[in-house]
């Protein structure tokens, strides 16, 4: 029914619209978007405030300001080709805008009932009757009573105008229903009401509609479709429910993970870097300078919008978030030969059995660029000996560890030295990993100089940078200093600065903050999170503190006995557990610090057990 | 964990005096040309003539200064026996070092090679080699340093063998490290102390044995040399000769082995929490 074609969208910086002055000869607000809405769909439009959803809206009736180019077809007919007669035909009585922030648009003059019938009154002139007939029907169907038909409008709440206003978008009976931010300055039960309203009416009529907001919740609850808008290009569209649950572009995956709802336990986490202003946007991918995956040609081309599976619409050079590592079956055994070779034995009388423990036991695991991931399970569940071997600091027994693809214990000895500066661990103890024979900078240069990365000033720069990161003092006197100078926070930071020196792709963190007391724990996990944000690496957190793992993960595996027994969002996990040892150990984990009675903790029948 | 090996020697007694012997036989040996009253090898006086103003430990039997000869004795005594050790130590760690790190093949052979190594009768060896190849100063050195290495290997093997399970190297590890990064940044600079005790005790080993060797007359007799002077002067203790040309030798000989032994125990009282004194004294 609609379809919008290469729709560019440009604004001169000295016209009132463009509020940013520049020395460009204008500010692309919408970089050739693409966008179908067909008979009775919903589509929502997401972005953020800037990224050109208000000029998209208003192109579709005409109003836009700008030097609008490309193509709106709308049921085969060219509307960017329309004179200002022919829109104000097709405005209200075919497609019908309610915009943000309106009250407005509501004539201060005009008792409720007149302004309801003025749309109907232009489309129709003299039919009053039919007019008021349905401006009243209306009015009473968005729930506000005979009684305000002949009331002012500054005597009306911001949702009874938000709700007129809809009485009014609809009284023309369009076929297109825009709305701009519908709710956006509302309050929450206001809003929740308005939404439904909506939705009801929306559904009844079966009108298309398109849903522009910033509003993620906005979208979800009225949207069948969304489209993601960033900088004026559409990232991703697709089934909301998908698009929202599931995201594959880098971009919608942040704002999700941006967006707080009560669901998730996850802390809040913003976009790294910032939102770039309009006139000096980054050319190729818009997103690519806040992105955690960027290639070369990102940042010279536009990726064009492909459709992947089921409909869904993308545009990215590497086809969404890519996944870093893979492992499938993989499974670790240990043999205990101490417990063999302890009784001394004369010839062949006592058979040699030959006893081993599995401690990870065939674990298939996808870790996602710039995700973190909370493996969680009690001690003795082969969390540590799954995260070495994810690191590569172990060979598994059998099974696969791909990295981009490659397999990472197949590798030559080349390619491998060149792969672990991807892949980095943080041990359970930070002050072993650390050699107590060097100071601050050679534990820290270390890496690069393994790695054979930079020359000598170069190194001294990337260690000053990566000291910094981790929010360690770089003055001659410390880095002077040796590890048993130094107290455990620090050590544990000087050990997360050896790993991140290296830019790596994927770090895996064992128990980071587990040997250090409360206060300075609480630190550690901080940074850790706030760097991965800032740097986007994949963090794969192992931890047995099942209230960290919620905080932290945007995805958690619980393990227990060598098995990932359950994967999911972190919410979903924690709210809806579906394994019983995941059960068990919510329940045992329910913490007694702010409990009045403390309750005995119950391991559910679940126990850790060794074979020998 | 981290102890200043050399101040901790300094402020033991027994390390210090046997820093200050160790040093003393230094100043002979490298000052040797200056110090020494008459060319060793130059027959200065009538042979056997009793200590005097003008040879202090008289002449030997034919007529060459005894006190001159001891000290050149001083000069190829720590020559030969530092080189050895060194050698032997050096050779120590290569083995210790292939045998802890790769298990297997490598180990089972450096293991079994120790095994033997400590089953021969060293001086027997050193005995019937002399007897075939002309016994130099070169040739000493390298008998006593592939006689001597096994033990050391031994040691630098278990010490390994816990090492490389340490978290730094699993870090290196992590990082790219090669087996020679490891080695030369991470292994070497833990056994620093391990191999400058081993050193020790090899000199002292060393010493001992080139004198005893030199005394069997498995020696160029054409050096001067501690073990030497104790075998000719064995000729001629009938006479009254021995006092001054059998006793000097012997005591210089003492008194290396006990420098080097006092450093060593001192080195090794520093470097073992347990055999640490509460005081130091």
């Amino acid at each position: 029914m609609l379809k919008v074609k290469d729709l560019t969208v440009k604004y001169h910086p000295h016209s009132g619209a463009a509020k940013y002055h520049s020395h460009h000869d204008h500010i692309t607000v919408l970089d050739r978007v693409n966008l179908q809405l067909n008979p009775g769909e919903k589509l929502g439009l997401v972005g953020e405030s800037g990224s050109g959803k208000t000029s998209l809206a208003l192109s579709l009736v005409g109003m836009c300001e700008g030097q609008v180019q490309g193509s709106i077809k709308y049921k085969g007919e060219e509307l960017l080709e329309k004179t200002p007669q022919q829109w104000g035909r097709i405005r209200g009585s075919r497609i019908s805008m309610v915009r943000q922030q309106s009250g407005e648009m509501l004539t201060p003059n005009l008792p409720l009932l007149e302004q309801v019938m003025e749309p109907y009154l232009k489309d129709y002139p003299g039919q009053k009757e039919e007019a008021r007939r349905r401006a009243s029907t209306l009015l009473q169907k968005v729930g506000l009573e005979s009684s305000y038909f002949q009331r002012y409008p500054y005597t009306l709440s911001g949702g009874e105008v938000q709700r007129s206003l809809i009485a009014m978008a609809l009284v023309s009976d369009p076929e297109l229903l825009i709305l701009d931010e519908p709710v956006s300055s509302l309050d929450a039960l206001t809003r929740s009401d308005i939404l439904s309203l909506l939705d009801e009416v929306t559904r009844e009529q079966n009108y298309s509609v398109l849903v522009i907001s910033h509003d993620l919740d906005t979208v979800a609850r009225l949207a069948d479709r969304t489209a993601v808008l960033y900088c004026g290009a559409l990232m991703e569209a697709g089934d909301t429910k998908e698009v929202l649950q599931d995201p594959r572009h880098p971009y919608t995956r942040s704002l999700v993970r941006a967006y707080p709802t009560l669901e998730g336990i996850k802390e809040l986490q913003g976009i790294r870097g910032e939102f770039p202003p309009p006139d000096n946007r980054p050319g190729g991918c818009p997103f690519h300078p806040r992105c955690t995956q960027p290639l070369e040609i990102c940042a010279h081309k536009r990726p064009r919008a492909d459709i992947i599976e089921n409909n869904r619409l993308l545009s990215c050079h590497r086809g969404g978030v890519i996944e870093l590592l893979r492992c499938r079956g993989v499974t670790q055994r240990f043999k205990l030969e101490a417990t063999a070779k302890s009784s001394v034995s004369f010839g062949k009388s006592t058979a040699k059995k030959q006893l081993s423990l599995e401690a990870v036991k065939g674990v298939d695991l996808n870790l996602h660029e710039g995700e973190v991931y909370a493996l969680l399970g009690e001690s003795g569940s082969g969390k540590t000996t799954l995260g070495r071997i994810l690191a590569g600091v172990d060979r598994p027994c059998s099974g696969e560890i791909h990295f981009r693809g490659n397999n990472i214990n197949r590798l030559s000895p080349k390619e491998s030295k060149k792969t672990r500066r991807y892949l980095q661990m943080l041990f359970q103890n930070a002050g072993e990993a650390l050699s107590h024979r060097m100071a601050v900078f050679d534990l820290v240069a270390e890496p690069l100089i393994i790695q054979e990365i930079g020359n000598h000033q170069s190194r001294k720069e990337a260690v000053n940078r990566a000291l910094q990161w981790v929010h360690l003092p770089v003055d001659e006197d410390f880095l002077h200093r040796y590890p048993h100078h130094l107290s455990g926070g620090e050590l544990q930071r000087v050990a997360l600065a050896r790993a991140l020196v290296l830019q790596p792709k994927v770090l895996v963190a064992d128990e980071p903050s587990a040997s250090l007391d409360a206060s300075v724990q609480a630190k550690i996990v901080k940074l850790l999170l706030q760097l991965q944000n800032e740097r986007g690496f994949t963090l794969v957190l192992i931890t047995h503190d099942l209230a960290l793992a919620a905080r932290a993960g945007d995805r958690v595996g619980i393990m227990h006995e060598g098995k990932i027994v359950e994967e999911g969002p972190a919410s979903r996990i924690l709210r809806h557990p579906q394994h019983p040892y995941s059960k068990a150990l919510l329940q045992a984990a329910s913490s007694s610090l702010f409990t009045s009675s403390p309750q005995k903790a119950h391991r559910g029948g679940f126990s850790v057990s060794f074979p020998v | 964990m981290h102890v200043n090996y050399w101040t901790e020697l300094k402020k033991d007694r027994k390390g210090r005096t046997g820093l200050y012997m160790i040093g003393f036989l230094l100043v002979v040996a490298l000052g040797a040309a200056w110090i020494a009253p008459y060319d060793p090898w130059a027959h200065v006086a009538s042979p056997l003539s009793p200590p005097s103003w003008k040879h202090p430990l008289g002449v030997n039997d034919v007529g060459q200064d005894i006190l001159s000869e001891l000290i050149y004795g001083a000069r190829t005594t720590l020559l030969v026996s530092v080189i050895a050790s060194a050698a032997s130590t050096l050779l120590s760690l290569g083995m210790g070092v292939m045998a802890g790190l790769f298990r297997g093949v490598p180990e089972r052979i450096v293991m079994r090679l120790v095994d033997v190594m400590l089953i021969i009768p060293v001086f027997l060896v050193a005995l019937l080699v002399a007897a075939y190849v002309n016994p130099g100063a070169f040739t000493l050195i390298l008998m006593l340093s592939l006689l001597m290495w096994a033990p050391g290997a031994r040691i630098i093997r278990t010490q390994v063998l816990s090492l490389k399970w340490q978290g730094h190297f699993t870090a290196a590890r992590q990082f790219g490290a090669g087996t020679g990064y490891l080695v030369r940044h991470h292994l070497v600079p833990e056994l620093y102390p391990l191999l400058a005790v081993n050193f020790i005790q090899v000199v002292r080993r060393a010493v001992f044995m080139k004198a005893g060797l030199a005394f069997l007359g498995v020696f160029d007799p054409a050096q001067k040399s501690w073990g030497l002077m104790i075998h000719y002067a064995r000729e001629f203790v009938f006479t009254g000769a021995w006092q001054w040309w059998l006793l000097p030798p012997a005591v210089a000989v003492s008194f290396t082995i006990i420098a080097f032994a006092l450093v060593g125990y001192s080195l090794e009282s520093a470097l073992d929490p347990r055999l640490q004194k509460g005081s130091t004294g």
